[in-house]
């Protein structure tokens, strides 16, 4: 752990050097007029796992960035955000718990940069019965998709993996592809699932091997991905997982005899160091938002933004892009409203009422709508590993399933052009 | 079949129980309608958190006092209690009571099977037996995972979470704290109850000596199978309560590591007192929560909880709850012969 975060400072402290230039660009937030904000505070929570197996609170550092450099300039018409963010310790229980005091003690009017494995299928009725919204930015269970309250900027696991499926049977000619996934519920069998769904659909053989988080034995679910017969090995695990499960499969001398593919954790500045040259031009992995080191106005912006209010150490990660996109949206969406009037009530109507607002961090528009379900972010990128870094190799593709189906219902009734 | 036991049930004592009962009803009334008076809402869940695991805490203290048995399995036990009790409320759409003993009869019935060893192991390989039963079940129900209201036998569907009903006189945050204090309440009364009748003098001459107990004409197998069952029930009973709290249940709440902090914080709370039950809970739930609301990391707790049993089982072999007890005859200079082992 201490490796890595060693190794992450060091690759920021070479990006900063290297984007010396671009990074000077003043960063651009809400009002953009340079007045700090210092009227009543307008409180917005957000609940993150941060202590647990992994650290995953990048989304909430970049929206707190944001948000402080909303504060600098102009705030919501005078008013500065107040942010709080809460841990959930990856623990059902104690996510119940911060839910509570947000909403119910702080009365915050809505939760922005969520990021979380267990929160959002724990608080999701929480949300719904006390009509607070969440803009996620970070969600990896079913329950973050299939929610009235819950938005989140992020895929999730499906459509990320399904995209890398999608993406190999076109490209790489897959024909049988095995998706390596986590035994938790609404993570694992769901994405992986809908993997094999997807490939059946096209008459092609899908397999999966679940893995349990807690006692992982990597090379019994390589054997058990070999056994499938696959040609492809879809890797669908958090990062520190996918590195073990690679190794495991690098040991057994027969990375060549598979294409291999994998979903968004492995899209990291610091993973293509942690595997090595071995896996170099051999992975590709797909992106649920556009590259880290894109040159359009939002990602120059997010990092500009990282860079003048965040530290050096917040990660620059597809979650920290995330985190700052749910908290642009939510300050444009709000920035509309009456300052006087924002409460509860009005700030989740106009987070409902949030349609087409684009990025070039995105695929494709982003929308919320009075659905009972919430996906805008369904179309991705593919990107293959190389020596240092990554290449893109798939412009942004919509994802072909079923699973979509209501999503698209309910964009065509509202009027969203993909 | 076992000589009475006249010192134990003498009348003082039965007084003093009397007049101590109505203290208590006065007291549990109060831990259950003061807090929501007075606290916000995270804290109210926090302490239905602290109720439920007391119930626990005291389950397996009773194991621990009466037989010398360490069971790192109640944890594990509560997951099953929750399992049956989420099935039946999805499958059946039973009420929350009946749902309740279900997983309490259920989990007191793995009870017995752990027990099945207790008859032939102590100590240390008695404790590892259980921890391997709690490492089982972690494994287990990460496969099976627990019922969310889809179909089949397991009753688990890859679909979003359904929410368990709560009972239906305490469907709201407020209302099932006070449920969860006086369910609790009842459980402890229940261990009293045990300890004071013929199971109590049968567990204490176990205690002691088996030999000695067999030949009084203590049936030692049945009684250490009760005590178990009994444990058993009560930490089922918890795992439904925790069901109701959550709406829900998950796989990854219940690793087996959570059954040996639930039992190391019972020795470091207090085996011998039902306030050392309490203390567990407390510093199992509340602890971590204050730490987290002062924005400390969370992990600290695992620090704080190994200095505590370090100083437990340096300083205090009665926890926690025995030092206040000491605390308090010496300034009361009341002596409190009853409660000492």
């Amino acid at each position: 752990m201490k490796s890595h975060l060693w190794g992450g400072s060091a690759a920021i402290a070479v990006l900063l050097l290297l984007s010396a230039g671009s990074a000077a660009a003043a960063p651009s937030c809400g009002l953009n007029n340079g007045r700090a904000a210092t009227g009543e505070p307008i409180k917005v929570g957000a609940i993150v796992g941060r202590t647990g197996p992994d650290d995953f609170s990048s989304a909430s550092r970049a929206a707190k960035a944001y948000f402080d450099c909303v504060n600098a300039n102009g705030g919501i018409h005078g008013r500065p955000i107040e942010y709080l963010v809460e841990d959930d310790q990856w623990n059902p229980e104690v996510a119940a718990q911060v839910a509570t005091k947000l909403v119910k003690d702080e009365d915050v009017v809505a939760l922005v940069g969520n990021a979380s494995f267990v929160e959002m299928g724990v608080n999701a009725k929480l949300y719904e019965e006390e009509g607070v919204m969440a803009m996620a930015s970070g969600c990896a269970v079913a329950e973050c998709f299939e929610s009235k309250n819950i938005v989140s900027t992020n895929e999730g696991p499906l459509p990320s993996s399904v995209g890398a499926a999608q993406w190999a049977v076109a490209n790489l000619g897959s024909t049988n592809v095995v998706c390596i996934g986590l035994t938790i519920p609404s993570v694992g069998p769901y994405s992986c699932g809908w993997v094999e769904k997807y490939m059946q659909s096209k008459n092609l053989a899908g397999t999966s091997v679940l893995l349990d988080p807690s006692a992982a034995d990597m090379n019994s679910a390589f054997l058990e991905a070999v056994a499938s017969g696959a040609d492809t090995v879809l890797v669908n695990l958090p990062a520190g997982m996918a590195a073990a499960f690679l190794k495991a499969a690098l040991e057994s001398g027969q990375r060549d005899s598979y294409k291999w593919i994998s979903s968004t954790p492995l899209y990291d500045r610091d993973v293509p160091a942690m595997l090595g040259t071995d896996w170099s031009g051999v992975m590709y992995v797909n992106i649920e938002l556009t590259p880290i080191d894109g040159k359009g106005p939002d990602a120059s912006n997010w990092r500009a933004v990282l860079d003048a209010f965040g530290t050096a150490d917040d990660p620059r990660d597809t979650f920290s892009q995330a985190g700052y996109l749910s908290a642009r949206f939510f300050v444009a969406a709000i920035l509309q409203q009456d300052p006087a009037k924002l409460d509860r009530a009005t700030v989740t109507e106009a987070i409902r009422n949030i349609k087409n607002y684009t990025s070039d961090l995105l695929c494709g528009p982003y929308y919320v709508g009075p659905g009972d379900r919430h996906m805008p972010n369904h179309a991705n990128m593919m990107v293959q590993m190389i020596e240092g870094g990554y290449k893109i190799v798939g412009e942004c593709m919509d994802v072909d399933s079923a699973y979509l189906d209501p999503y698209r219902a309910n964009e065509k009734a509202l009027g969203i052009v993909n | 079949m076992m000589a009475s036991d006249p010192p134990v049930v003498s009348t003082p004592a039965l007084a003093l129980w009397r007049s101590r009962s109505i203290g208590l009803l006065l007291l549990v009334a109060a831990l259950a309608l003061l807090p929501p008076l007075l606290l916000a809402s995270l804290w109210l869940k926090v302490l239905t958190g602290v109720a439920i695991y007391t119930l626990t805490a005291a389950a397996i203290a009773l194991l621990y006092r009466r037989l010398g048995l360490v069971s790192l399995a109640h944890v594990a036990l509560m997951g099953a209690g929750g399992w049956v009790g989420l099935r039946l409320a999805y499958g059946l759409g039973t009420p929350f009571e009946v749902n309740m003993l279900a997983g309490g009869i259920a989990a007191a019935g793995l009870g017995m099977v752990f027990a099945y060893p207790a008859l032939r192991m102590r100590g240390l390989y008695l404790a590892l037996v259980t921890l391997m039963i709690a490492g089982a079940f972690a494994i287990i129900v990460n496969v099976l995972q627990f019922p969310n209201g889809g179909g089949g036998w397991s009753g688990f569907a890859v679909k979003s979470a359904g929410y368990m009903p709560r009972p239906a006189i305490a469907s709201n945050d407020v209302g099932y704290y006070a449920y969860c204090v006086v369910v609790t309440a009842l459980g402890m009364a229940l261990i009293h109850w045990h300890e004071i009748g013929k199971a109590g003098r049968a567990w204490a001459l176990i205690r002691r000596s088996e030999a000695a107990a067999m030949s009084s004409g203590v049936d030692v197998p049945f009684y250490k199978v009760w005590a178990f069952a009994l444990s058993g029930f009560l930490a089922g009973i918890a795992g439904v309560l925790l069901a109701g709290n959550l709406q829900m249940l998950d796989a990854r709440s219940f690793p087996a590591a959570e059954s040996v902090m639930i039992f190391a914080l019972t020795i470091v709370g207090g085996a011998w007192n039902p306030v050392g039950a309490l203390i567990a809970a407390a510093l199992y739930r509340l602890v971590p929560a204050l730490l987290n609301d002062f924005g400390v990391n969370g992990d600290a707790a695992y620090i704080i909880f190994g200095a505590a049993l370090i100083h437990a089982l340096a300083t205090a072999p009665r926890g926690i709850a025995g030092q206040l007890e000491d605390l308090a005859s010496r300034l009361f200079g009341r002596s409190n012969g009853g409660n000492t082992r």
